[in-house]
Order: structure tokens, then sequence, then C-alpha cells
């Protein structure tokens, strides 16, 4: 209740001190003053109390509702911090040029669609499905491209995601974008569920020196791992051993997957040939990453004047309704008044 | 003034009035002069030019009958005048103006008749810049009036009525007492019991305002004159009902206490009607 209270403020506080006005009602009234030689004359009534007590109460609304709507009250906005379900998904995205390209390794045309898009459309639906889940998008080829920080607007990631599948350029540089979408997860407890899903159609070699940095960051924020290779039909497999030298030049695809595994990381790797598969493989990803969340939630400022002005309009709504249906005792009645003379006295009216 | 204008208001004393100055009402004495009273012995009232020849002649037993007459007395008029700020109500008519045109029509009409007129003012107090000592002079209409209009009703309450009777010992005398009644009922029988040996004649002062010419609808803010505050008031038929109810109850309660100590109270209400006042005066 007192934390309520807190939250409440007003643009000009020192009007404020005006409130004490809202007590003159009390005191006396706006109703035209009916001179009478006895109240005692009037027959007690309780109606009369009542709109007696409901004007006084409109009196005091009215002007507390007007210096309170003065003062410009609002309620403060503030920053909640919720639980739900969901996960810390930071997605990277593989943006060279071959994403460009359909799971048969050609340009799409007509009704085939390209890695990128099929990704565009799956991840889609992936972000809007869980309120609570949280993410950011990191793009690479050569260099990364943060696209979208960590966030809880579905809508901004959505857009981000949409934006994918502009035609990709370039190599493909994948420790820089790992090494970002890892700087992506920020701080938050150590109880929520962080996710990294690579997206690539290709792998690249790791430098050592850069390994062992991205070593590093992996132990220190342990996210799980995914990474859904878009398998153009033809290329070797993440588990093909080359025919020649094994070498990470050789077979960057499985040195990078050796990688993955050696950092003690959960870790999943889905190949996908195909759009069904990509949509399997996220489906999985969706069901794995199911923990408590804490998430924040951002309330505005609130202007409270129309709140304080529509009380003070009901309040002189009250009283002008009052004042409208005042009475006098001298202008009424004037016709019954020669009936009275009469009756007081009878010979008059033969005069 | 006008009192020239308007018709005077006619009283007759309750009684016979003792006094054996000359004046306009039935006195109490027997004299010379006046209307026939009765026959008695010579003896007893050994005046010869008021022999009885006629019947003188007719007793039997030859004595001689003398004739006698009324004497005719003045009476002092007295009007007690309510000054507590309730006499302030203005409705139809100032209630303060029907008292003053009542009291200096009362003034003319007592002054041409050769009575004394005396007025006494009373609030909480007896207020001494409204009493006048009872005097016949013919200027006693315009002092009146003129001290009515410079007086002015502050006090909350009657409670000095009872003072003011103390003033009016002595012999009988016809006294009005001008006022809205509205004290307590206890405060009216105690002024009105102290009045019992004087002819006591209540004028109440209503106004239709008060009563019949209520609102159906509408809401009232009564100020209350003595100062009992304020309260707000829902005029509806059935409220309306019960306040006119409310004040014949009272005005019931002040004919009962009135006529228990001599005449039914009169009431003006709205304009100053000196014949109304006659008939009343003559018809009680």
């Amino acid at each position: 209740m007192i934390d309520a209270l807190v939250r409440f403020s007003a643009n000009h506080p020192a009007l404020l001190w005006l409130l004490p006005l809202a007590l003159l009602p009390l005191l006396t009234s706006a109703q035209r003053r009916v001179p009478v030689a006895a109240l005692a004359a009037a027959p007690p009534d309780g109606p009369s109390r009542a709109i007696s007590a409901l004007l006084r109460v409109a009196g005091i609304v009215a002007i507390a509702g007007l210096i309170l709507a003065l003062a410009g009250p609002y309620r403060r906005g503030e920053t909640l911090t919720r639980t739900g379900i969901g996960a810390q998904v930071s997605i990277l995205i593989d943006r060279s040029g071959s994403m460009n390209e359909t799971f048969a390794g050609r340009q799409p045309s007509g009704a085939e669609e390209s890695k990128a898009a099929a990704s565009r459309r799956l991840l889609a639906a992936f972000v809007g499905s869980r309120a609570h889940d949280q993410f950011a998008v990191t793009a690479f080829s050569t260099a990364p491209m943060l696209v979208i920080p960590m966030t809880d607007r579905h809508a901004a990631v959505r857009a981000a995601i949409a934006a994918i599948d502009r035609p990709g350029l370039d190599y493909t540089n994948i420790a820089r974008g790992l090494a970002m979408a890892l700087s992506q997860f920020g701080p938050a407890s150590p109880a929520t569920s962080r996710a990294l899903l690579l997206v690539s159609d290709g792998a690249a070699v790791i430098d050592p020196r850069v390994q062992d940095t991205l070593r590093a960051a992996f132990t220190r924020l342990r996210p799980n791992l995914y990474w859904l290779f878009l398998r153009t039909k033809g290329s070797p497999s993440i588990s093909d051993r080359p025919a020649g030298e094994d070498t990470p030049q050789a077979a960057p695809e499985r040195h990078l997957d050796l990688f993955f595994k050696s950092l003690r990381t959960p870790y999943r790797a889905f190949e996908a040939e195909g759009a069904e598969a990509v949509a399997e493989a996220i489906a999985q990803i969706e069901r794995l990453e199911r923990d408590p969340i804490p998430y924040t939630e951002q309330r505005p400022r609130r202007d409270l004047a129309g709140f304080a002005y529509a009380a003070s309009l009901v309040g002189l709504v009250v009283l002008v309704a009052a004042k409208l249906g005042e009475a006098d005792l001298r202008r009424t009645r004037r016709s019954a008044a020669p009936v009275l003379a009469i009756a007081s006295d009878p010979a008059r009216h033969a005069a | 003034m006008t009192e020239t204008a308007q018709p005077d208001i006619v009283y007759r004393p309750r009684g016979r009035l003792p006094g054996t100055r000359p004046g306009a009402h039935r006195g109490r004495e027997a004299g010379g002069l006046g209307t026939f009273r009765d026959q008695v012995p010579f003896l007893r009232m050994p005046d010869a030019r008021r022999i009885d020849v006629r019947a003188t002649l007719r007793d039997p037993f030859e004595g001689t009958v003398v004739r006698r007459f009324e004497a005719r007395t003045p009476v002092e008029v007295w009007a007690l005048l309510d000054f507590s700020a309730s006499m302030r109500f203005t409705g139809e008519a100032d209630r303060m103006a029907l008292a003053s045109a009542f009291c200096v029509g009362l003034a003319a009409s007592a002054t041409r008749i050769g009575d004394a007129f005396g007025l006494i003012g009373c609030d909480e107090t007896v207020r001494d810049d409204v009493f006048l000592a009872p005097s016949r002079a013919p200027t006693r209409a315009a002092e009146v009036a003129r001290r009515l209009a410079d007086a002015a009703c502050t006090g909350h309450g009657a409670a000095g009525m009872v003072a003011a009777t103390r003033r009016l010992a002595g012999r009988p005398k016809i006294v009005f007492l001008l006022s809205d009644f509205r004290w307590p009922e206890a405060l009216i029988t105690e002024v009105f019991a102290a009045l019992g040996r004087h002819d006591l004649v209540p004028v109440l002062l209503g106004d239709a305002a008060e009563a019949e010419g209520l609102p159906d609808w509408g809401l009232l803010e009564l100020d209350d004159l003595e100062g009992a505050g304020r309260r707000l008031v829902f005029m509806r038929p059935a409220l309306r009902r019960r306040w006119i109810a409310r004040e014949a109850a009272r005005i019931e309660t002040l004919r009962r206490l009135a006529t228990a100590h001599g005449r039914p109270p009169f009431r003006v209400a709205g304009r100053f009607d000196p014949d109304a006042v006659s008939r009343h005066l003559l018809g009680a």
C-alpha cells in the first residue's frame, strides 16, 4: 500500500497545499440561503439530510479534484521484474552469400525458397510462441552485425528476423559472430536458461587464439548451444571425415562441431536438409528451453489528471443540479396568497 | 403617516373598567352620563337631576327612583412587540413592517378616542429604545412609527417578555402581544398567564410563505434568523404536507393556550387590515 502511494507524484506539488480548501463545503454552501424564522418549523426529514451530506461531499470532491488536477498528478513509470517460463535466446544468423541459395545449392526460382527465407519463416514463428522469451539477433558474414540486443519485444525481434533474407554477402567469419552473440547475453541471474542458436550453412576455421577467448566466454555464460546446420545437398555433413587430410581447413564443419563438443556446455547440432527438417529442429529447441526466467515489464508513467478532472466534474454536476433545483419561499405560490387572506378573513371576500 | 387613510381599529375591552376619568369604554362606575344602566332609590344616589319621573310615579311604595348611567372610562392600550431576530423574516410581506403598521394603526386608533397607547419591545430583555410610556398625545402614532423604523431586531429569543409583563402591573389594560410566537411553549404559557388579568390579544404575525406558500419541489437551504444554523431541505409534496400540518399544529397549540387566557389569537398574514382586526376584537 505504502509502495503504491510512493509511486504517485505531481508536477506542481506545491499546489497540493491548497487541498485544505476542499474542506470549505463543510463550512458554507453555495445554495441560496432562505432566511426562515425558525428551523424547527421544518419537519425532520431523512432524504433532506442525505442530500445535504451528498452536496457537501460533492463540493469537497469538486474542489479537491480541481486542485489535484491542477497539481498534475501522475503515477511514476516503473520496471517490474517478474518470472515467467522462457529462455534468453541469442540467435546468430549466417549472412554469407550462400544463404541466398536453396537447399539444392541454386539461386531460388519460382516456388523455391532460399535457406535464408526458410529460416526466416520458421524462426519468426519460434519468436512469437512464448511470451517471456527474450531474444537477441546477431548476423555475421565477414564481420558480425548487431541486429537487435537482448529484448522481450517480440515484434522488434520478428522484424529483425524478417530482415535476414536480404541478400547476404561475402564470407563466413564465425568466430567473431560467436563472440558477439555471446556478448548479447549480458548479466542475468544464474538460474536463467540461455540458449545460443547458430543458424548457418557452412563453417569456417576458428583461429586457435580466438578459440581460447570463446572457450572462456562459453565457460562463463554456459549457454545451451544449438547449431542449426542448413546443409546444402551434396556438401559434406558435420560428421563426414574428409577423404584427404583431416584439417580444419579441409573440413571446417567437422572441426567446428568438434570445437563445440569440446566446450563442455550442452550442445546439439541439427543438420537440416530442407525446410521441414529446419522446422523440426526448431520445435525441438523450443521443447528443450523451458525454464523459469526473470523478465522485466515496463510500466510507463501515467497521467492521472484526467481522473481528477472527472471526479471534480462529477462533483460539479451534482452541485449544478442542486443549484438548478433551488427553490425560494418568496417567489413561489404567489397565487396562493389571496386564498390565504380569504381564509383568514371571510368577510373580505364579500367586500 | 398614513393612519388617516386607514380605518381605525375598533376595540372593546373585556368587562367593565374601573376608573373615574372619562373615556370611551364602559366603566365599572355609575355616572351621570352615558348608557342607561339601572335604577336605584334616591337615597342611594341623591342626584335630583337624574330622577326618573315615570319610574317614580309607577312605584307602589312611592319611593323616588333615580336613573344611573354607565360611566365611560378610558383604557390603556399597550402593544408588546417581539423584537427577536425571527421577526426579520420576509416572506410575502416584511414581518417587521407588518408589525409596525399594526402598532401605528393601533396607536392612532387609541389616541383618537382618548386612550393612552404604550409600546414595549422585547428580545432577550426589555428593549428601552422601543419603550414608550402610555400617552394620549395625538403625535403618538408618528412617534411609534419613528421608533419602530429605527429599531433593529437582533435578539435571539423573546425571554424579555416576562420582564415586560411586570411593567404592565396595575389596572386592567388591553394588551396586544405581537409576535410570530416561535417561542418555547413554556414561555408562551408564562407570558399569557402573567398577562391574564389584562385583556390580552395575541396577534400572530404569520406569512403564507411559511406554510401554504411552500414550494412543492426544490431544495431550500434554510437559514435560521435566530442563529440556530442552516439546514438543507428537499421539498416534495409529502414533506410539504407534513410541514403545513406541523405549522397548523403549532397554531392550534397557540390557539388553545391563548383561548385559555382570554381571546383567540389574531393572525396577520401578508397584509395588515384594520377592519379584520376590529371584527376579530368585536366578535370575540
